[in-house]
């Protein structure tokens, strides 16, 4: 556990709106097995907002929110 | 032919409310969704204390005969209709048409191409080959009054929640009020401070909920005065901005422009400015297939919008605060639209 914190799956989900990014993080969260870890690139500023906390009201862990570049970042959830 | 001080206060005013939709993620799409699908209230607490403000500022201006309130026409067949047919398309889009504009300004291409089919749509539905079934359902299903009420421009001679039942329409509003009070502090939560310096709250992170419905109510407000010392006593429209626009670009009439056209041309320069300066604006698109459905979208939500006689801002954001029963009624139906499409096309399998 140290930190090295390298994911199980990436989802991309660069170029979408509203409300994709969170749909389809929520639905490839729920496909996920306890302790694997999430990559999500997105792009779309409210989502960026948004995932974290409805990941975190479904009981997983937030590790990082990373901006990447210009209006890109990287979001590394744990499974619980 | 627009004056020049017109065009520059629409301007004005549009980069204002860009500015405030992008830094607030103002989206009702989002706001009434997520309700649905999320269980989550942040952007709908927005929009009802923008409402709130806007409600409260008009009727004080209205009191101090600064304005007159001006209801949209209520025609029930096409503020149904058109509500229902906005609803799906703001689904379809990824945006209503605040939602759908101020992301252009952010580089989004997906909601450039849903602004695309909101114009062409918006012009058809107007002007083109769909203005017969606008005009079917807006002559067979108007109801007018005799008496607008105090407070309200003589000449809308059209239903409000006050001059319905005849009381005064203050009453109205303070119910209202209270009402909407009560559903902030009965769903509390959601993002109510940010972190940072000054500086970074205004310009870098997103603003709480709060602050959002604020600054929104107070451009509303800022508006109707602004847009009715042009000749159009009206606050804020998407809309017929957008119809002006193309109608004015394609058959070279400039006499279309009005105040709201650039208003709407300066609210994706504000969105641009402000996702500029957060570090928010890139070119981005999604797949084709994503880009067709946006389209679509963008098509829906341009002839609902203009067989209603007005879309989220005109009719939700600009019409409830006046009490009108069309706005009401159209409301009510872009949320019935939006969900049903949201439980088909979301939450479903």
């Amino acid at each position: 556990m140290s930190g090295e914190l390298k994911p199980t799956e990436t989802l991309d989900v660069r170029g979408e709106v509203c409300p994709y990014p969170d749909v389809m993080t929520q639905k490839k969260v729920k496909s996920m097995k306890s302790g694997e870890i999430l990559e999500v690139l997105v792009d779309y500023p409210l989502s960026v907002e948004r995932i974290p906390e409805s990941v975190k009201k479904m009981g997983h862990e937030v590790l990082k929110v990373e901006k990447t570049g210009a209006s890109e970042w990287k979001i590394l959830i744990k499974i619980k | 032919m627009i004056e020049p001080a017109a065009i520059l206060s629409g301007l004005i005013v549009g980069i204002l409310f860009g500015f405030a939709l992008q830094r607030g993620r103002f989206c009702m799409n989002s706001a009434f969704r997520d309700v649905l699908l999320l269980k989550e209230y942040t952007l709908l607490k927005a929009v009802i204390v923008a409402l709130i403000v806007s409600m409260i500022g008009f009727h004080a201006m209205a009191s101090l005969g600064i304005i007159q309130l001006n209801p949209k026409p209520f025609f029930w067949g096409a503020n149904i209709v058109g509500g229902f047919i906005f609803g799906v398309g703001m689904v379809l889009a990824g945006g209503c048409a605040s939602g759908t504009t101020y992301r252009v300004g952010e580089g989004m291409v997906g909601s450039l191409v849903a602004l695309l089919g909101y114009m062409i749509a918006a012009v058809i539905t107007d002007v083109g080959a769909l203005k017969v079934v606008k005009d079917y359902l807006q002559t067979n299903t108007k109801i007018t009054i005799t008496n607008p009420g105090p407070l309200v421009s003589p000449k809308a001679n059209y239903p409000t929640l006050a001059n319905v039942v005849g009381i005064d329409p203050w009453i109205v509003v303070i119910v209202i009020v209270i009402i909407g009070v009560g559903v902030l502090v009965w769903k509390r939560g959601g993002r109510e401070k940010t972190e940072g310096s000054i500086y970074e709250k205004i310009f870098k992170k997103g603003w709480p909920w709060w602050a959002t419905g604020i600054v929104i109510g107070i451009i509303e407000i800022i508006a109707f005065p602004a847009s009715a010392a042009t000749g159009r006593n009206y606050p804020l429209g998407i809309t017929g901005g957008w119809s002006s626009f193309l109608n004015s670009l394609t058959n070279g009439d400039a006499t279309k422009l009005s105040w709201e056209t650039f208003l709407v041309i300066g609210v994706v320069i504000g969105a641009g400015i402000s996702a500029g300066i957060a570090g928010e604006f890139k070119l981005r698109a999604p797949g084709p297939g994503r880009l067709i459905q946006q389209f679509i979208g963008g098509l829906l939500l341009g002839i609902g919008a203009v067989i209603a006689n007005g879309c989220n801002i005109g009719h939700v954001l600009s019409g409830i605060p006046q009490l009108a029963i069309s706005s009401i009624i159209f409301g009510f139906f872009v949320i019935i639209g939006c969900w049903i499409t949201a439980y088909l096309l979301l939450m479903r399998r």
